[in-house]
C-alpha cells in the first residue's frame, strides 16, 4: 500500500499538475479563439484537413467501395423483382424523355424568339466525396477539389439531381460541403408556383424544415423548392425539392438530391451579382470644358 | 529488464496512437452521408478511459489531448472544447485509478459512469453559455448511453487482446523497485 501511495504522489507531483493545468488552459484557449475569431480557426481547421485526409484517400476508397459492395450484395436476392421494377420505370422514362425532348426544343424556339440572354455562371467543377464528417452530429462531406480548382466559399455544391449544400471551409486541394441536412444549414429559398420565400433549415434529419414562409397557407405539399439568392451569397435558382407536410404539420423539403449515395458533386461557378448601386444619373451630352456649358447641360 | 519494460510502454502508446487512427478513418469514410437517427459510442472516449482506470501510463495527458484534438479539428466540432473535457475526464480517473485497483469491475464502471456523464453535460454547458449551434439532446444522450454500454466491452477487449489489465499488487513492486 505504501508503494501505491508513493506511485500517486509521483503522478500528481506539483510540476505535473502544473502541465497539466496548462495544457487544459490551452485547449480551453484553442476553444475560445474559435468562438471569438472563428474563421481564422476555421481556415486553420481546413488546412490541416487538407494534409489528412487526402493521405488517407488511398485507402478509404478501397474500403468504402468493398463495403457498398456489400450492402450491393443483398439487393442481389430481390434480383428479379428489382429487374421486373426497373423495366417498368423505364417504359415511364421513356415517355417522360420524349415529353422532355419536345419540351426542350419548345423551350429553344422560344428563347431564341425572346432573344434570352442565359445566366453565364451555369459552368461547374465536378469533385469526388472522399469523407463525411466523421460525427452523427454533423452533416458535412470533404470534397477533392479545392482552392487550387478555383474553388471559393460560399459557392453551391450539387449532385446531378439537385442542390446538395454549400461550400463551407477550403482547404488547396480538399473543401467541406455543409450539407442542408446540418444544423447550421440556413438557405433562402422560394417556393414554387406561388413565388413565397422562405428559409431552409437544416435540423439533422432526412428533410430539413421550411421556416419564414411570407404566407404559410398559399404553400401546399408538392410545391418545387428553389434557392432564391436573397442576399447575394448563394446562387439562385437552384433545385432544392419538394414541400411535404410532417405529421406535426409543419413544412418541409423533400430533397431532390439523393442523399443515399453522394459520390460525384458539381461546384457551380457563381461570382458576386454585380451591383447597381446609385439611383441612376441624368444623362448628358459629352461635357464641355466650360463650366457654364456644363451647368446648362446638367440643366437640360 | 528495465529497458523491456520503457520498450513495452511505448509500444502500448504506439498502439493507442493507432488505434485512434483506425477509429478516425473508420468514422471519415463516406458510407451514408444521410443523417443518422440514432448516434453509436465514442470509441476513442472509451477506450482512453478504460485505460486510465487501468494502466494510466499508456495515456499520458500530451497524448490525449493531441489525439483528442485533432479529432476535434478533423470531425468539425468546435476545436479544443471536448478535448479539454476528454482530458479533465482522464484526469480524474487517473486520479482514482490507485483506490479502483483492487475493486470489482463495477465499481469501475461507476467511476466511468460517472465522469462520463460529468463531462457530457459539462460539454453541453458551455456550448450552451457560449452560444454555439449544438447537436439535438436525444442524439447527444444516445452516444452517451451507447458509450456506456460500449465501455464494458472496450475494456474487456483491451484485457483479452491488449493485455491491459489492472497491474497486480506485486507487479507494480517490482516495476518500482526496478528503476
Amino acid at each position: 500500500m505504501a508503494s501505491d501511495r508513493g506511485q500517486s504522489e509521483d503522478f500528481s507531483g506539483p510540476l505535473k499538475r502544473l502541465l497539466l493545468a496548462v495544457l487544459i488552459l490551452c485547449l480551453v484557449a484553442i476553444f475560445l479563439i474559435w468562438r471569438i475569431d472563428s474563421p481564422r480557426v476555421e481556415r486553420f481547421r481546413a488546412q490541416v484537413v487538407d494534409r489528412v485526409v487526402p493521405q488517407m484517400d488511398w485507402a478509404m476508397a478501397p474500403v468504402t467501395g468493398a463495403v457498398k459492395v456489400l450492402r450491393d450484395f443483398q439487393s442481389y436476392q430481390r434480383m428479379y423483382q428489382q429487374n421486373q421494377d426497373l423495366r417498368r420505370e423505364l417504359q415511364q422514362m421513356k415517355a417522360w424523355k420524349e415529353a422532355a425532348l419536345q419540351l426542350e426544343q419548345e423551350n429553344a424556339r422560344l428563347l431564341d424568339l425572346n432573344n434570352v440572354q442565359l445566366d453565364p455562371r451555369l459552368t461547374y467543377v465536378t469533385g469526388v466525396v472522399m469523407a463525411d464528417s466523421g460525427s452523427p452530429f454533423r452533416q458535412s462531406v470533404l470534397i477533392n477539389v479545392g482552392a487550387r480548382d478555383g474553388i471559393m466559399e460560399g459557392w453551391a455544391a450539387m449532385d446531378g439531381l439537385g442542390l446538395v449544400g454549400r461550400i463551407s471551409g477550403l482547404g488547396q486541394s480538399t473543401a467541406r460541403v455543409i450539407l442542408l441536412t446540418d444544423t447550421s444549414s440556413r438557405i433562402p429559398v422560394t417556393v414554387q408556383p406561388s413565388g413565397q420565400r422562405a428559409l431552409l433549415i437544416g435540423d439533422n434529419s432526412l428533410a430539413p424544415l421550411l421556416d419564414f414562409v411570407e404566407a404559410p397557407d398559399q404553400v401546399r405539399p408538392g410545391d418545387r423548392v428553389l434557392t432564391s439568392g436573397d442576399g447575394g451569397v448563394f446562387p439562385a435558382g437552384l433545385v432544392a425539392g419538394q414541400v411535404f407536410a410532417d405529421p406535426g404539420g409543419r413544412m418541409r423539403l423533400r430533397i431532390a438530391a439523393d442523399y443515399e449515395r453522394l459520390e460525384f458533386l458539381r461546384v457551380l461557378r457563381s461570382f458576386a451579382r454585380e451591383r447597381i448601386e446609385d439611383p441612376g444619373h441624368l444623362i448628358a451630352p459629352p461635357q464641355d470644358p466650360t463650366p457654364d456649358a456644363t451647368a446648362e447641360a446638367t440643366n437640360g | 529488464m528495465v529497458e523491456t519494460a520503457a520498450l513495452h510502454l511505448w509500444l502500448m502508446r504506439a498502439i493507442y496512437v493507432g488505434i485512434a487512427g483506425a477509429l478516425v478513418f473508420l468514422h471519415l469514410l463516406p458510407l451514408d452521408t444521410r443523417p443518422p437517427g440514432w448516434a453509436g459510442p465514442d470509441l476513442f472516449i472509451a477506450l482512453t478511459f478504460a485505460w486510465a482506470v487501468r494502466r494510466p501510463d499508456y495515456v499520458p495527458p500530451l497524448l490525449v489531448a493531441g489525439l483528442a484534438l485533432m479529432m476535434d479539428l478533423l470531425f468539425h466540432r468546435p476545436p479544443g472544447l471536448w478535448a479539454a473535457f476528454t482530458l479533465i475526464g482522464t484526469e480524474a480517473l487517473r486520479r482514482r485509478a490507485p483506490g479502483l485497483r483492487d475493486r470489482t469491475f463495477a465499481a469501475d464502471w461507476a467511476a466511468v459512469v460517472g465522469v462520463l456523464v460529468a463531462v457530457t453535460l459539462g460539454y453541453r454547458f458551455v456550448l450552451t453559455v457560449f452560444v454555439v449551434d449544438q447537436p439535438p439532446l436525444g442524439l447527444s444522450l444516445m452516444q452517451l448511453l451507447s458509450t456506456l454500454i460500449a465501455y464494458p466491452l472496450v475494456a474487456l477487449a483491451s484485457h483479452a487482446l491488449l493485455g491491459v489489465r489492472k497491474p497486480a499488487p506485486g507487479d507494480m513492486a517490482t516495476a518500482r523497485r526496478l528503476p
